[in-house]
């Protein structure tokens, strides 16, 4: 070699220093915005789970007393059980239902773009507005539910009531949901290759045995992701149990997030709490995403 | 062992050398410690199986990829830490590169345009490159229009309008069908010939290389085995495999023994050669010995230097057929004889080996070469 | 399976054609009613999804006293504007959409290339710290806005923006889908596209302009429509971080509808028929999109 290991070692610095910089000048802007409004307030709520006061005004540090108090907070307990409810309901009703319109429309020969259309419709409604048309179908006057039960002879129902509240919450929420992951499975319906169904229609597999042992198993990792995916929304309904009922009644619509905001800016103004809670959130639903890279990552079967 | 040999070069500045140039992906060694200078105007091969490094080396050459060690240089500049458009090389990818979303003309005044050329000027050059690839007719189409073999001169054209140092090209050939293959071997020899540019050409195919290179350069797994002229490299292989690799049906190695005969040195092993100029100076030991298909012959049974052989296997190729032979009952040996030789499967034949022909490879693989042996 | 009937038997050809025949026409036949099935399956699944929609849109068209009739009007006639009327007069809605529609522009628009650029830097740039922002990115990507609101609304207003159009724009600029999704999308193309224009010339960031970002136009448009959609139906961060009238989006402008002003149904229904505009237009001329022309054959898969 004609140049000392110095001069390279020199030389080869300035390409790297070079490529370095272009590399963080492409994601600089981008991860800026991300460590700021994400990454920070992540550690934030640590931070603010710790202490106890409003958002304005001192906080002072009461260590762990957030979270051992959790449990006896008051309305603390029904927004998680109301949660967890609605989430171990809903996300199972979504997923059959969204799994059963993509048998259906990736086997339609034609005209499927109207259905998708229209399917895929109520998910773009922002939950504020899909509330105020749940509205109109649940009033006990002139609501679509009570008016089609009046056809058949039947007695109106009070569908917003301590009772029933949150079962609505539920059905407002499939109907909002089903669409988009029946978008999804269709994509991935269609994706599975053709060849182990003629083999299958050969071997004289029913269609439903062709559903039970070829589909879901080749399915199994998108079904997953999407289980993991709409928990993590579930764990989040806001906009659509503020406007159908304002939390009640009497608590019976509150979910956690609800919870955390009035904390804060309700009435109360127990920022620790908030902080508390939406800290064991953020961890549940971490644990959740780990666990899912770990599944989607190790199992083969279903690729 | 025998040094790679290469053919006489003219005492002029290498347009690219290569010295110890080295690259690791993590563990493992893509190219290791290769040393190559190429002269200006040459046409060089870099030929091997797939993963022998070729690929990677033109990519270090061209600035794609960094170099773990060593150093390049192009046309007298040191090129390791220049970006790939300052080496003042042209590449043709085997997949063509083409930008989609422009036409034809577009994608070759591309580089002339990114230069900062006068717009008249790219024209002009253009419009003389499309001249001589015949793509004058298709400048305003753009590349999904075209077929493989026109796209595949769109991005020749793109190469050559830059009035490079050297071409690199990454096996341009593999995706067009065999015809269209040898139709665009002679059109791109006989642009090298007008052109006369300086030109690397990395292929698996040794056809392409044995007929297109003025030198060959052949690699296994990330090192030169041999550098030289085509028939160098046919008539005087460095080792067993630059032997197996180059033509087709490849070299017949035997191993055995040189060993001490009634009159000087005789090869034993599955078939029994006796001593002939290809021995003198050689040792006795363990050897393995080669010899090209088409310097068997078939012969009568009693020709003084006949080996007895049992005919497996007859590939009847046109002109010639390959035959296959078992000797003595387990080497198997090919021949190329011609086609109107009356022979089938199952016959018992015999068959002599060209004793001026034969080349000797140590236990290492390496060739070794007595005073007086053909070249 | 119909069975064969061997053709030693008289006449055995047109016999065979015939069954053959058949055995066609019983399975289009068969064919036909499964196709008919599924579409009956789905009309009524899709009826069930979109009635509401009707329905409110019904009651958006009536009169107070209509909305309470029983039995109700299936087809108004004619028509009552003066819910829609009442939306525009009395409430600031026109404030709102405008509010929803910039802010979701500006986002959308800046972060398709903010996205872009970061997905080009993760999938062509090796630098350092390159594998542990991505695994930051993904392992954060699933934590929920709602879960940040108290540290984030303490950020925001130490920085002074509480209240601003920047306190809108700027936190949704940190969810790393975009980036992902880029990065996906990047990696897709065909790299020796990318070592072509390195030795033709161009730096580091003419081939995004140039090369990358024209190839990955359908992806930029995926990206677009979610950040876009998002943007527009979000609510509990704009809920917190703007209080003042002319800052308020669309979202919590109808929800506060709810909250104040008391009970008109017809109020209601106008102005939910009103928010869903925007993204049916949008939807409208997406439908269009999907028959653009997929990537040139210009390399070889």
């Amino acid at each position: 070699m004609r140049f000392s290991a110095e001069e390279h070692a020199r030389l080869r610095r300035r390409v790297r220093l070079r490529r370095e910089i272009s590399g963080w000048l492409f994601l600089g802007p981008m991860f800026a915005c991300f460590v700021l409004f994400l990454v920070v307030p992540v550690f934030g709520t640590l931070w603010w789970s710790t202490r106890f006061g409003g958002l304005i005004g001192g906080t002072k540090f009461v260590g762990l007393d957030n979270f051992t108090r959790l449990i006896t907070l008051v309305g603390a307990p029904q927004a998680i059980r109301n949660t967890l409810v609605f989430a171990g309901i809903s996300v199972p009703l979504i997923l059959a239902g969204a799994l059963g319109i993509a048998l259906l429309l990736a086997r339609l020969e034609k005209g499927g773009a109207v259905y998708r259309f229209l399917v895929y419709f109520p998910v773009l409604v922002p939950g504020v507005v899909a509330a105020l048309i749940w509205l109109f179908l649940t009033n006990s006057d002139f609501g679509l539910f009570n008016e089609t039960l009046r056809a058949f002879g039947q007695s109106p129902v009070t569908w917003l009531s301590t009772d029933n509240a949150l079962g609505i919450l539920i059905a407002l929420d499939v109907w909002r949901n089903v669409g988009y992951w029946a978008m999804f499975f269709v994509a991935a319906i269609i994706g599975l290759p053709d060849e182990l169904y003629q083999a299958a229609k050969l071997d004289g597999a029913s269609a439903f045995a062709r559903f039970r042992f070829l589909t879901l198993p080749l399915l199994r990792r998108i079904i997953f992701f999407a289980i993991v995916v709409s928990t993590i929304w579930a764990f989040q309904v806001f906009d659509t149990a503020i406007v159908l009922t304002r939390g009640g009644p009497a608590g019976a619509t509150t979910t956690v997030v609800y919870r955390v905001w009035q904390y804060v800016f309700g009435s109360s103004n127990k920022v620790g709490y908030a902080s508390a809670i939406s800290l064991v959130m953020i961890v549940a639903i971490l644990a959740l995403t780990l666990v899912q890279m770990r599944v989607l990552r190790s199992r083969r079967g279903g690729d | 062992m025998i040094e790679p040999r290469s053919s006489a070069m003219p005492a002029v500045a290498p347009a690219i050398e290569l010295v110890e140039v080295t690259k690791h992906y993590g563990k493992s060694e893509a190219v290791r410690g290769v040393d190559l200078a190429i002269a200006p105007g040459e046409f060089i091969a870099l030929l091997g199986p797939s993963g022998c490094g070729k690929s990677t080396l033109l990519k270090l050459i061209a600035g794609l990829e960094e170099l773990t060690d060593g150093e390049i240089y192009v046309g007298g500049k040191l090129a390791n830490y220049l970006k790939p458009s300052a080496r003042n090389v042209a590449m043709v990818f085997q997949n063509y590169a083409l930008y989609p979303h422009m036409t034809v003309r577009e994608n070759v005044g591309f580089p002339l345009k990114m230069g900062g050329v006068p717009r008249e000027e790219v024209r002009a050059r253009v419009e003389a490159a499309a001249n001589l690839l015949q793509l004058t007719t298709q400048l305003d189409r753009f590349p999904d229009e075209l077929s493989g073999g026109q796209r595949q001169r769109v991005a020749l054209g793109r190469a050559i309008v830059r009035e490079p140092l050297a071409f690199l090209m990454d096996e341009p050939l593999s995706n067009l069908d065999a015809l269209l293959r040898v139709e665009m071997r002679t059109e791109l020899l006989r642009l090298h010939k007008r052109v006369g540019r300086t030109t690397i050409y990395v292929t698996h195919d040794q056809i392409e290389a044995m007929t297109m290179a003025d030198r060959i350069v052949l690699m296994n797994k990330g090192e030169i085995q041999q550098i030289g002229s085509p028939s160098e490299i046919y008539g005087a292989p460095a080792n067993t495999f630059v032997a197996k690799f180059v033509g087709s049906p490849p070299m017949n190695l035997i191993e055995g023994r040189i060993e001490q005969g009634s009159d000087g040195l005789t090869f034993r092993g599955a078939a029994e050669v006796p001593a002939g100029k290809a021995f003198a100076g050689l040792s006795v030991g363990p050897a393995t010995l080669g010899i090209r298909p088409e310097h068997i012959e078939i012969v009568d049974a009693d020709h003084p230097d006949a080996i007895a052989a049992k005919v497996d296997l007859v590939e009847r190729i046109g002109s010639n057929s390959n035959v296959f032979l078992i000797v003595a009952g387990q080497a198997s040996l090919i021949a190329n004889v011609d086609a109107d030789t009356l022979i089938r499967e199952g016959d018992e034949v015999h068959v002599r080996i060209q004793p001026e022909q034969v080349r000797f490879f140590d236990a290492a693989g390496n060739r070794v070469e007595g005073k007086g042996a053909a070249r | 399976m119909a069975a064969i009937a061997e053709s030693s038997v008289v006449g055995g050809r047109q016999e065979l054609q015939r069954l053959a025949i058949d055995h066609t026409r019983v399975r289009a036949r068969q064919r036909r009613l499964r196709e008919l099935g599924r579409h009956v399956a789905l009309g009524l699944i899709t009826f069930v999804l979109v009635a509401p929609f009707y329905y409110v849109l019904l009651a958006s068209l009536k009169d107070s006293h209509a909305i309470f009739q029983y039995p109700p009007e299936l087809v108004p006639w004619p028509p009552f504007w003066g819910n829609y009327a009442n939306v525009l007069s009395h409430t600031n809605f026109l404030r709102w959409m405008f509010n929803t529609l910039f802010v979701a522009t500006t986002v959308t628009v800046l972060k398709v290339f903010l996205d872009s650029m970061a997905g080009y830097a993760l999938a062509k740039i090796d630098f350092t710290g390159r594998k542990a922002v991505f695994l930051l990115m993904l392992i954060l990507l699933m934590v929920p806005g709602g879960a940040l609101i108290v540290p984030l609304w303490s950020l925001v207003n130490s920085l002074g923006l509480i209240n601003t159009y920047l306190a809108l724009i700027l936190p949704p600029l940190a969810n790393p889908l975009g980036a992902i999704l880029m990065r996906q999308f990047i990696l897709g193309l065909p790299r020796d596209l990318e070592n072509a224009a390195r030795l033709d010339g161009l730096n580091e960031f003419q081939i995004y302009w140039r090369i990358v970002l024209p190839l990955i136009k359908p992806g930029l448009v995926v990206l677009a429509v979610i950040l876009f959609t998002d943007q527009f139906m979000s609510f509990i961060w704009p809920l917190i971080a703007t209080t003042s009238d002319d800052l308020i989006v669309l979202t919590v402008g109808v929800a506060s509808l709810r909250a104040h002003g008391g009970v008109d149904y017809g109020l209601w229904s106008a102005s939910a028929i009103m928010s869903l505009v925007p993204i049916a237009v949008l939807f409208f001329i997406l439908q269009r999109q999907f028959l653009a022309r997929s990537l040139a054959g210009a390399l070889k898969q």
